[in-house]
């Protein structure tokens, strides 16, 4: 019976897994004329201002980046980054409606603030 | 008298020699306090703690950098419920799953982010490899898995939030350790724990990040004041590696050493009750870059121990007497 528990924990610890769905979405009425971005190239904490250009009705916008962080929110909002997030980072927008969705992606370079 | 002597050193210490360490990873933080040996069989515990900690002081390597030209803090408010039963004699089974009622980053002159919300859950084996209650003298290696179940993607209003506040850790942790621990005195006791944990790959559509490595090692030093009140000092050093990005990319502001004091008080109450407070106080660390570090944590842990052979034993006693 312990016998058992244990090979039943064991087994728990070693399977499973982790499945991934992805989903397609329309575009709708959704046309994104730009992702631009005041400056591409930031030292670590400056900020850059980026914003999306998209035509649609009703529009939100979702943001992420894979490192640093954002001020505000909207069509226009503030990234910056610590020395953590010093690299290539790639930020991402998202614009959607009632009627779908469509994103598109900008890259900041981040260097170090104390430059070498 | 000495009994005071000692609550002073550790009050003097808790209090008037404060520096920083670590400030906020994804994920649930390391809960400090003594570590014990493997239950025994048909034991269970629970118990319910609750953390606070605070951080604000930027390091470079092993000095405070205070050229930046601006100001954060952060504070964290942890809560975690431990499981652990004695399957057998050599077995302990252990679980446990973390809270975060807020994991905020304040910026001067911006609005603050918070995450909250579940945390990641961990599984233990902890085996009693050897334990000898003659000589006081127990080796109890563990391993583990934590399960990152908890909210990785918090926004707000649809802007994601910076990892270092989201509540899991966004990725599977692995580890072992192994506690020994000796009675060197009546009233005395001497514990050592050696960690080590193993983070996996944290990849999704826009993430692609793994934390370093982490070792950890302490030695704890135990004394029973009297005979419902016990104090343990714990010196803990905390190592973890740089993490790695995108194309194997080391990140280099990230990795730590830090070393820790942590005394703690623990009140054993009537029933198995146990309450038990305990802080973190960092005494010495190294960054790698420029990171912000962790001032210090406070926490306080209440537990309930249940021996069910015991209870089993005291109810036949009752049913035999009757």
């Amino acid at each position: 019976m312990n016998r058992s528990i244990f090979f039943v924990l064991i087994s728990a610890f070693i399977v499973f897994s982790c499945a991934k769905e992805k989903s397609e979405k329309t575009t709708g009425d959704i046309q994104i004329q730009s992702l631009t971005a005041t400056f591409l190239t930031v030292k670590a904490w400056d900020t850059t201002l980026i914003t999306m250009d998209a035509t649609g009705s009703n529009l939100k916008y979702a943001w992420e980046a894979n490192h640093g962080d954002f001020k505000g929110s909207g069509k226009t909002v503030k990234y910056a980054a610590g020395e953590c997030c010093v690299g290539l980072n790639t930020i991402t927008c998202r614009v959607f409606n009632d009627t779908g969705e469509a994103s598109d992606t900008i890259m900041i370079r981040v260097k170090t603030h104390y430059g070498h | 008298m000495t009994r005071i002597t000692i609550l002073l050193f550790c009050f003097h210490f808790a209090l008037g020699n404060r520096s920083f360490a670590q400030c906020c990873a994804s994920g649930n933080p390391f809960i400090s306090d003594a570590e014990q040996p493997a239950l025994q069989s048909r034991v269970l515990t629970a118990a319910f703690t609750y953390r606070y900690s605070h951080s604000e002081q930027f390091y470079h390597n092993d000095s405070p950098c205070n050229d930046l030209i601006f100001s954060q803090t952060a504070n964290v408010n942890y809560a975690e419920l431990q499981l652990a039963y004695g399957v057998t004699k050599w077995l302990t089974v252990m679980g446990d799953l973390g809270y975060f009622f807020n994991k905020t980053l304040h910026t001067e002159g911006q609005d603050p982010m918070r995450g909250y919300g579940l945390g990641d859950a961990a599984l233990y084996l902890k085996f009693n490899l050897y334990s000898n209650a003659k000589a006081r003298f127990t080796i109890s290696p563990s391993i583990g898995m934590k399960f990152p179940i908890g909210v990785f993607d918090q926004e707000v209003d649809y802007v994601k939030l910076p990892i270092s506040v989201q509540p899991s850790s966004g990725s599977f942790k692995y580890f072992a350790n192994v506690f020994i621990s000796k009675g060197i005195a009546e009233k005395m006791a001497l514990a050592g724990f050696v960690s080590y944990e193993y983070a996996q790959l944290i990849e999704s559509e826009n993430f692609y990040y793994k934390y370093g490595q982490q070792w950890i090692g302490a030695i704890y030093f135990n004394y029973k004041i009297i005979k419902s009140l016990s104090l343990d000092l714990q010196i803990r050093n905390e190592y973890r590696a740089n993490a790695t990005r995108e194309n194997n990319e080391m990140v280099e502001s990230s990795g730590y050493n830090v070393t820790y004091f942590t005394p703690q008080l623990t009140y054993a109450f009537k029933y198995n009750w146990y309450l038990s407070a305990f802080g973190d106080i960092p005494v010495y660390k190294y960054y790698n870059g420029i990171q912000m570090s962790l001032g210090y944590a406070v926490s306080l842990r209440l537990t309930k121990k249940i021996d069910f052979i015991t209870i089993r034993a005291r109810h036949q006693a009752n049913k035999t007497s009757n």
